[in-house]
């Protein structure tokens, strides 16, 4: 069984993409409401994948990205982005810092599972 | 479970409805403000201020355009995930009512996240913030591409689409924004297909006209009346009021193919399959654009040198990013991560101009370029430094490589600030600075000149450069065949043509397609203009914004930066589009 973190600060996104990876994929999944609690549930919890979402208060998720590289622990651990924001700079942008994949908001809560699988090579 | 459907959607409807409403209302708000901000500023035409808002006022416009995005996607979002859930079963059966209506709303859900996407597209290219990625496109291969794409909605209402056979058999190519035009034919054949009959086919013809290319797409559907051939473009204007829900369309589809092609030079419109007096139901819709005329019915028509730009960078990122621009500005591009490969490959290739990074595995850019140099075979090769480090660094190193590399680039770079010192030096203009300018305007002509007599008055070094003036395209054709300018001030509207036709005519000339460019034209020049007016370093200049004072500034700039490379730095001037 696969085990997630999901990093959003939007409650109902979080619950949803909780319930769909837990009813639709079986997978464990933690969740946090802010980059600093998703490096904290990260360390202890040492997850297969984290889903992050890109804009967050304080620390929005290409910053949290960058300060888990410096954590040992964490570095290896692949993250894939979730954004809303589908212009082409942003696009670029999040793909130029070397997170496993970047899905886009709304995202088909029967297929989230699966589109990660794919980004992060476990089919 | 209705109860909670029933809840959700009503929630959902109200909450995009406000959002909608406060969108566009804030839309128009930036657009009025922008209408005032235009007139303003044609009262106070050197007013540098309303400059600086209009720059504020364009990043705004970007920053809420994405703001917009985002803040519509995220309540869309837990609507559809809920939806979807909810209609999997996920909290217990569903019976088959409330199936039906969760259906219902996954689907409306759905087209709104369509509208979003198209309402900003068309802002965005309305603005001429979509700039085109242009590339050599193959007409043919666009088609299958969209084709396929569409293939299992045509298989799900029974419809065939038949490719006219000369179509694949007649490499038609142009020059274009690929994933632009295949949303273009993808619509289309969207709207083809929704409006035919069950069984029916769609079909595709292609073609061209002199310079033009044709492609016609033919349904038999119901048929669009006369009166509305033309409104079918205009923003949310269907046929009919009905076709939106029932078809599942926005509106807005027809609206941004037009803009589409109208980036490109081109044009689309509607007619019925009737016009030509026979009896047969539909429509057909055609695009028109420029083409590029194959090689074997003129000379070739080289876009870029013939050889290629080598980049060696042993940052995989770095080499993908650079090696893309380069491409799609038409350039050859070869790639290696080390220094030995580097030397090897430029010896055996046939290579432009080297873009190389400094600090490298194995042989560092700097030992690279000393063994480029000492090599005959490729010591004659223009290299650019792309680094971190400025140039102007004083270390030993960096001293060495000022007098050997022929530019520089520094990393973080942009395109524009890459292809022009690319351009630059493949240029490599040595002689006496040579000015022609083509401006038909002889007030307007002798202000630019004498702005430069001027500055020989006052002593400054002149360093022999010369300038030149010509009023038409014609004497501008004979000036540069008889003796090559080193620099173009070009106006864009000329008596015997436009300055677009001189330009194409440039490209097409080995000598002259990579000469530095400045385009002095009366009015904004868009995004797309841009792309057709690149030759080498290329500047745009607006009169009503820049006084003819200020060209020579520039000029003068881009002649220093000519002659000594990489001490100068590239002369900057506002380029963005209004």
């Amino acid at each position: 069984m696969r085990r997630i973190l999901i990093i959003d600060d939007e409650d109902d996104i979080r619950e949803v993409a909780a319930l769909s990876l837990e009813s639709i994929a079986g997978w464990q999944v933690y969740t946090a409401c802010s980059g600093a609690e998703g490096m904290r549930i990260a360390a202890t919890e040492l997850p297969d994948a984290i889903l992050m979402d890109v804009m967050m208060p304080a620390m929005d998720g290409p910053t949290t990205f960058k300060e888990m590289q410096k954590i040992p622990d964490l570095a290896g651990i692949p993250v894939v982005l979730l954004t809303a924001k589908v212009q082409g700079v942003d696009q670029r942008r999040f793909a130029g810092l070397g997170v496993a994949a970047v899905l886009f908001k709304p995202f088909d809560p029967l297929t989230l599972a699966e589109q990660m699988s794919d980004a992060l090579g476990w089919n | 479970m209705n109860s909670i459907f029933l809840a959700i959607s009503a929630a959902f409807i109200a909450g995009f409805a406000a959002l909608l409403v406060a969108y566009r209302s804030a839309l128009r708000r930036a657009d009025k403000l922008a209408e005032a901000l235009a007139r303003a500023q044609k009262q106070t035409a050197q007013d540098q201020n309303a400059l600086q808002k209009r720059k504020q006022l364009d990043t705004l416009k970007d920053e809420f355009i994405s703001t917009v995005s985002h803040e519509l996607r995220t309540p869309l979002t837990s609507i559809r995930g809920a939806l979807g859930l909810l209609s999997a079963g996920v909290m217990g059966k569903v019976d088959d009512k409330a199936l039906n209506l969760l259906r219902i709303a996954s689907t409306n859900t759905d087209r709104l996240v369509r509208l979003i996407n198209d309402i900003l597209d068309l802002e965005r290219m309305d603005a001429g913030r979509a700039p085109l990625h242009l590339r050599r496109c193959s007409l043919s291969e666009l088609v299958l591409q969209s084709v396929e794409t569409m293939r299992s909605m045509a298989d799900a209402s029974e419809i065939r689409i038949e490719i006219v056979p000369e179509l694949q058999a007649d490499p038609i190519v142009f020059e274009g924004d690929a994933d632009r035009m295949l949303q273009v034919l993808v619509n289309l054949l969207s709207n083809a297909i929704k409006f035919s009959p069950r069984g029916s086919s769609v079909r595709v013809l292609g073609g061209y006209d002199g310079e033009n290319l044709l492609l016609r797409i033919e349904d038999r559907g119901r048929g669009v009346p006369t009166d509305k051939l033309e409104t079918i473009f205009d923003r949310f204007h269907q046929v009919e009021a009905s076709d939106a829900r029932q078809k599942g369309g926005t509106g807005l589809g027809l609206a941004i193919c037009r803009s589409i092609l109208a980036q490109h030079g081109g044009s689309i419109w509607a007619e019925r399959n009737d016009i030509h007096g026979n009896n047969q139901l539909g429509t057909s819709f055609v695009l028109r654009m420029p083409r590029l005329v194959a090689a074997s019915e003129v000379t070739p028509l080289p876009l870029a040198p013939q050889g290629a730009i080598l980049v060696v960078d042993d940052d995989a990122g770095v080499r993908q990013v650079v090696a893309e621009q380069l491409r799609r500005h038409g350039y050859t591009v070869l790639e290696t991560d080390r220094g030995e490969q580097a030397i090897s490959i430029a010896t055996h290739q046939q290579v432009e101009a080297i873009l190389l990074d400094l600090y490298m595995p194995g042989l560092t850019g700097l030992q690279t370029i000393e063994r480029l140099k000492q090599n005959p075979a490729t010591a004659n090769i223009p290299v650019v430094v792309l680094s971190v480090l400025s140039p102007a660094v004083q270390t030993s190193d960096s001293q060495q490589l000022l007098s050997t590399a022929q530019g520089w680039v520094q990393k973080p770079f942009n395109e524009s600030l890459l292809l022009a010192e690319l351009g630059r030096v493949l240029h490599s203009g040595t002689g006496p600075g040579r000015i022609l300018l083509v401006e038909d305007d002889e007030d307007l002509a002798s202000v630019v000149l004498s702005s430069f007599e001027i500055e020989k008055e006052h002593g400054r070094k002149k360093g022999g450069i010369g300038i030149h003036h010509v009023s038409n395209a014609a004497d501008a054709k004979l000036s540069c065949e008889s003796n090559p300018p080193d620099i173009l001030i070009l106006d864009l509207t000329l008596p015997d043509g436009s300055g677009f036709a001189l330009v194409d005519w440039l490209r097409r000339q080995p000598a002259l397609r990579t000469l530095p460019l400045v385009v002095y034209s009366g009015r904004e020049v868009t995004a797309a203009e841009m792309e057709q007016l690149r030759l080498g370093p290329t500047q745009f200049l607006t009169k009503a914004r820049v006084q003819p004072q200020d060209v020579e500034e520039l000029v003068l700039a881009m002649v220093r930066h000519l002659r000594h490379p990489v001490l100068e730095t590239w002369p900057s001037v506002e380029t963005r589009p209004a």
